[in-house]
């Protein structure tokens, strides 16, 4: 467990940037306590300051989890998004994209949304952009990556796919092993 | 591979099933012939009576229907027109036979050239985007509707494909895999019937993995998931994914028709009505439904955060606060928070709020009704409570209604008095009845339901004042169970029959909660609703309120649940019944409790308000206790209880006693009559037992009140000593007792203490006994880490007096440490500081916007304010601080006033100087205009000077002929000082415009006569230009004349048309000029050369 050298926060911050833009000063600097990211085991933990140093007194072999992992760096050092960030980064979402009932499963198996499973999306949402994935009621999927602009997700055909699939909840059953 | 493996299994599969079927076909076939020609014989006669020609015998194609001439039986067997129809190019009529294939295929296709497309026949509705016209024009946005669209997509696709087959495989393999990756994403089991794919040339191998990628919409997750563990980037698997949906999107423009958009757009800062309803919610404004909703929330998902349950909960709350009153709210508001978890609890809580409305038997009811034989056994109505809860929780949203409903009602709160009241009355009733209907009614019921069976049956008619029969009541409105109703009805009386030991009950839970809960209910319910889990607890808990609201009828149940193990169900009833008795005889004998407890009885005198108290904590004791103890205590609370604080309830209870037990009496050798032996062995134990708790708890008690004499009450202690006391050479051991565990002082000390002061003064007493109380409190000074220190060091010095650590040594110490710990926390806090900082530096260059200066300006001002002096006013040398006050604000205050009023004040003109006007603008152009009028018919007073002042003041005259007379003083208004003022502004202000205006007439047409009023009225400043005009005259026309003096000056900005010469001159002068300028060049620089 240590702090993240600037170059992984950079390249963690810009991965969570995608999805909630400046909101991400929020995540660091927090009214109601002290919360940093720790690196333990190539994952990104989002810590409050008292669990990390409640943390901090068990050895670093032992140490399974902590906080909130956000997600792990490759062995190329990119950073990858883990589900487990939902909870995060969803009420910060700057774009969202809601899904119709019947495409939930399909995304919540780790599909792709396509055009046809679209419900509702974000305006100006630009092409690439990382998105939130909602439930027509409004609850959290998981992320993604827009496929096709707003205005591109007009014109296309049904077929497809609007929103690249990044990371469902469906994850917390299919990756329940891995998943810390 | 795979792909044609399973096409031929599924080839073989189909044929064996083929064969299977056929020969079973075959069989089905014949059998339905079989029936067919039955029913057929059957209905034959029917069809001869209703004139019905028979045709289906001779059912050969072709055969025409006997007595119709153009109806033929067809080929499979209907019956069918024959048509005749008249050829549009021929004159002749064809004959359309239906039964013969030449007909079909020859007569009718002929015109296909004059069919109408398709296009003309289908039509568009007209609509926007909007939901309704949409579905109108049977686009359904629903997902699971495409099925059919996507086959008739493949369909295109494939009809493309074979078309594309031959130009571009590649490109095919594209669209194919899409089709299937489709097709496997909506429907995996479609993927049989796929169109086949082509032979895919091994270039395209990539393309192929693809295909395999995504037939199979399972493996496709896999892989994915299998990627999402590896060390796979997720930006390079975007990118691949990007690129194949290019290749893909490539392909689908051709295709591309822009659809009609099924999705919406919404703003960033879009909100769903689901978080609408939520806020909804949280104003209160919430229906039921909504209420409805975040309960089944609530239920489906058990695990969600405890944020969202909070939520809930307040919706709940909210909701509920809106319905009732205020404390139902709260007491609910105590269930939830225990109920947060699990919500079967919580539905058990609400069956028991429900019972303490003391309407609620129509619960018991309701789980008779799902349990018919609930009411038979004891044993079942013990976990009857329980089954309620399991068994209403389907129907809990009915609770949910109902609860709603009753909360509405009036609440029926029954005091002791009109308990007692309502007992008398239900004893009046006749006891002989109590038998037969005791001995017809099961005998497995409760011996107590036996008893008030009568009394129920009888009360029901006349009052309503009971909480049961107004549950009765209500039950009767709902009476669709014939039987089980009665037996609810039955059921419910039956208690109160039972008051003699239910009064007991109620008279000790009422004395356990006399002080707190007999005044207000909502207590007893909170209580209740504590501990929900415990049966036993359930039992304690619901004691009071039954004592309280309808103590009588519910007693049984508490039998009931006393009597949880069905082994234990006939010696409880047989030592009830005897017991009971006992007790009477007890009780009237004396108390053979208050003689074991003798301690107490000669404390009750002086502690009298505290007995009752221990008494109900024992109670307590006892009800939390197993249910069998409880039911085994009960007699012997009573009997104890009964003499020291209800004397007079004792009597009652006495002649109640005596009217009920006869009657139990009669009954229990009725229903116990083969278990007798055992009962009483039974009770025998049980009672050994009950003593046995006695005992141990009279030792407690014991033991109680000799702590709470030693540490609590000093002051109780009797002043003199008396030597060889128990209770001093208790408290002394005791003391020794705590010292050696305490070991805080060494014991010689308080030995020698104790012996200074057994022979001392009784003023150095009390002081011992007040040091003695002071030396086993918790010292302060040696608590934490420093007092550890401070013990140490006391330890080292001995029990010298002079070197006795008191709480000032702490100080010192724990404010070093503190600082210790201060420095850490702060080199912690510094470091998260600096870490935040680092991390914000990193959002910000990661965000490219700069936020950081709200964030560093929190930190530094916290930095920056230790270093900020504060200022103090009491102390002298912060008046260098203060700025010093003057009185000058204030003058300049007044002064500023004053300035103000001058400045307002217009200034004073002195009247002496001021510009006559002798005219108006009016008149000036009423004059033009005469003048361009008359054109120069009017010779003009250009010369004489003299004449002047009549013509001018002639206009004038004409216009303010009143205002002459004052001499020169003219005004437009009233003749004011200040309009002079104003006169003189306005005057100076329009000068300028007149002689602008002037300007022009010079040039053009214009009388030179307002020339020379202005150089009149002007007199005191004559303008320059003015005195410099000159002054001719002239004719003046308006179009130029030769030789017009207006054109003199003008010969200098125009040249003439045929002047050749300027243009010579012209260029003869340039060349001078540029010769010139060469030369000049040429000598600088020539002057500048010898210089460098």
């Amino acid at each position: 467990m240590r702090p993240l050298t600037e170059e992984e926060t950079r390249v963690m911050f810009e991965k969570i940037a995608k999805y909630i833009g400046e909101n991400l000063q929020l995540l660091v600097d927090r009214p109601d306590g002290t919360y940093c990211f720790r690196l333990h085991n190539d994952r990104v933990y989002y810590v409050s300051e008292k669990i990390m140093k409640l943390a901090a007194n068990i050895s670093g072999d032992k140490l399974v989890s902590l906080g909130t992992c956000f997600g792990k760096f490759t062995k190329t050092h990119k950073f990858r998004l883990h589900i487990t960030a939902l909870d995060y980064l969803a009420p910060y979402a700057k774009y969202k994209v809601w899904i119709k009932p019947g495409a939930e499963q399909s995304f919540l198996y780790g599909n792709h949304v396509l055009k046809s499973g679209l419900g509702r999306i974000t305006e100006n949402t630009s092409q690439y952009q990382g998105v939130v994935v909602y439930s027509m009621a409004d609850i959290p999927l998981g992320f993604g990556v827009a496929a096709k602009s707003t205005q591109d997700c007009r014109k296309v055909d049904p077929m497809a796919i609007v929103v690249f699939h990044q990371a469902d909840i469906g994850e917390y059953v299919r990756h329940e092993e891995t998943l810390t | 591979m795979w792909r044609s493996s399973h096409g031929k299994m599924s080839k073989e599969t189909y044929r064996k099933f083929l064969h299977i079927s056929t020969s079973g076909l075959a069989q089905e076939r014949e059998e339905a012939k079989a029936k067919k020609e039955k029913s057929r014989t059957g209905n034959t006669s029917l069809l001869e009576k209703m004139g019905v020609v028979d045709f289906h015998v001779k059912a050969v194609p072709g055969t025409e229907v006997p007595g119709h001439k153009n109806w033929v039986v067809s080929k499979f067997g209907r019956v069918l027109p024959v048509l005749h129809l008249k050829n549009q190019h021929k004159r002749n009529i064809i004959k359309y036979d239906p039964s013969k294939y030449c007909h079909n295929l020859k007569k009718i296709g002929e015109d296909f050239t004059n069919a109408t497309p398709i296009s003309n026949l289908t039509w568009e509705l007209e609509g926007g985007n909007d939901p309704m016209s949409k579905k109108r024009r049977g686009e359904f946005s629903d997902f699971h509707s495409p099925p059919k669209k996507m086959i008739t997509v493949r369909k295109d696709e494939s009809s493309t494909a074979s078309l594309a087959v031959r130009l571009r495989p590649s490109r095919v393999m594209e669209s194919l895999s899409s089709t299937q990756q489709q097709a496997a994403q909506k429907t995996p089991c479609d993927l049989i019937t796929l169109p086949k794919s082509p032979q895919v040339p091994d270039s395209e191998s990539q393309k192929l993995k693809h295909v395999f990628f995504q037939t199979s919409g399972l493996e496709t997750t896999r892989n994915r998931n299998n990627l999402s563990d590896d060390d796979i980037d997720s930006e390079d698997e975007l990118r691949l994914m990007i690129a194949r949906e290019e290749k893909e999107r490539a392909i689908w423009s051709s295709v591309n028709k822009s659809e009609d958009d099924h999705f919406e757009v919404v703003r960033d800062d879009f909100k769903s009505d689901v978080h609408k309803l939520h806020s909804l919610s949280g104003l209160g404004i919430k229906n039921n439904v909504s209420c409805l909703d975040s309960e089944d929330v609530l239920r489906n998902d058990s695990d969600c955060d405890s944020g969202d349950t909070d939520e809930i909960i307040a919706m709940k709350k909210n909701v509920r606060k809106v319905k009732n009153s205020t404390e139902f709210s709260q007491m609910e508001k105590s269930i939830h928070k225990k109920s947060l978890k699990n919500r079967k609890n919580h539905e058990p809580s609400d069956d028991r709020i429900k019972v303490h409305k003391g309407k609620t038997n129509i619960e018991l009811a309701i789980s008779q009704e799902v349990k018919p034989l609930g009411c038979k056994s004891p044993s079942d109505f013990s976990s009857s409570e329980n089954a309620d809860s399991i068994s209403e929780s389907p129907e809990s949203e009915d609770d949910e209604e109902y609860n709603a409903m009753m909360r509405n009602c009036a609440r029926v709160n029954l005091t002791l008095g009109d308990l007692e009241q309502l007992a008398g009355s239900d004893l009046e009733a006749p006891k002989e009845d109590t038998e037969s209907d005791g001995q017809e009614t099961t005998t497995k019921c409760d011996r107590a339901s036996k008893s008030c069976r009568t009394p129920c049956s009888l009360h029901t008619g006349r009052q309503c004042i009971h909480p049961g029969e107004i549950v009765a009541s209500l039950l009767k409105e709902d009476n669709t169970h014939g039987k089980q109703k009665p037996k609810a009805n039955n059921l419910k009386p039956k208690f109160q029959a039972f008051k003699g030991i239910g009064c007991l009950y109620g008279k000790e839970s009422v004395k356990k909660s006399m002080k707190e809960i007999v005044a207000s209910n909502n207590n007893t319910k909170d209580q209740n609703c504590l501990k929900p889990e415990d049966p036993g607890g359930i039992f304690m808990e619901l004691g009071p309120p039954y004592a309280n609201g309808s103590s009588g009828e519910l007693t049984p149940f508490q039998h009931a649940k006393a009597a949880n193990d069905p082994t234990h169900i006939q010696p409880q009833k047989s030592q009830d019944h005897k017991v009971v008795s006992p007790n009477s005889s007890e009780e009237r004998s004396g108390n053979p409790v208050s003689s074991l407890l003798p301690l107490t009885g000669k404390k009750s005198l002086s502690l009298g308000a505290k007995t009752p108290k221990i008494g109900s904590e024992e109670d307590c004791c006892h009800r939390t206790a197993k249910t069998g103890e409880g039911s085994r205590k009960r007699p012997d609370l009573s009997s104890r209880t009964a003499p020291e604080t209800w004397p007079e309830a004792a009597s009652r209870r006495d002649t109640q006693g005596s009217k009920t037990d006869p009657a139990l009496s009669v009954k229990s050798p009725s229903s116990v009559n083969a278990k007798d032996k055992h009962a009483e062995d039974n009770q025998k134990r049980l009672a050994a037992l009950a003593a046995r708790q006695q005992a141990r708890e009279a030792q407690k008690q014991l033991v109680h009140d000799a702590l709470a004499n030693v540490d609590g009450h000093p002051e109780d202690k009797p002043t003199h000593i008396i030597f060889g006391s128990d209770s001093d050479s208790e408290t002394e051991e005791a003391s020794t007792q705590e010292q050696s565990h305490l070991g805080m002082e060494p014991v010689k000390e308080s030995v020698g203490r104790a012996s200074g002061k057994l022979f001392d003064s009784s003023d150095d007493e009390e002081s011992g006994s007040e040091d003695d109380s002071n030396r086993f409190r918790i010292k302060p000074q040696f608590e934490g880490r420093a007092g550890q220190k401070l013990m140490h060091l006391q330890s080292h010095f001995g029990t010298d007096d002079r070197f006795r650590m008191d709480s000032r040594f702490l100080e010192s110490d724990s404010e070093e440490e503190q600082e210790e710990i201060n420095e850490k926390k702060t080199a912690e806090e510094e470091e998260l500081a600096a870490e935040k900082l680092k991390a914000l530096n990193v959002v910000q260059s990661v965000l490219h916007i700069n936020f950081s200066n709200s964030v560093s300006k929190g930190s530094g001002a916290a930095k920056k304010f230790k270093d900020i002096i504060r200022y103090d006013p009491t102390r002298h040398d912060h008046a260098t601080y203060e700025r010093k006050r003057d009185d000058k604000p204030k003058e300049s205050k007044a002064k500023r006033k004053k300035k103000r009023e001058e400045t307002e004040k217009l200034p004073e003109v002195s009247k002496e100087m001021y510009y006559n006007i002798a005219t108006d603008l009016k008149d000036i152009f009423q004059t033009t205009k005469d003048a361009s009028a008359k054109e120069d018919a009017v010779p003009w007073n250009e010369d004489c000077g003299g004449e002047k002042p009549e013509e001018v003041h002639d206009p004038a005259a004409l216009t303010t002929g009143a205002e002459q007379p004052g001499g020169f003083t003219f005004s437009f208004f009233d003749a004011d000082s200040k309009d002079v003022k104003e006169e003189t502004y306005s005057v100076e202000t329009l000068k300028p415009g007149k002689i602008a205006w002037q300007g022009a007439p010079r040039f053009q047409d214009s009388s030179s006569e307002e020339d020379n009023v202005t150089e009149e009225t002007d007199e005191t400043k004559p303008s320059p230009g003015e005195v410099s005009l000159p002054e001719k005259e002239t004719t003046r026309f308006f179009f130029f004349s030769k030789n017009d003096e207006r054109l003199h000056g003008s010969a200098l900005f125009w040249r003439g048309v045929g002047s050749n010469i300027s243009s010579s001159s012209w260029e003869a002068r340039t060349n001078n000029l540029r010769m010139d300028c060469q030369k000049k060049h040429k000598d600088a620089k020539r002057r500048v050369k010898p210089k460098s």
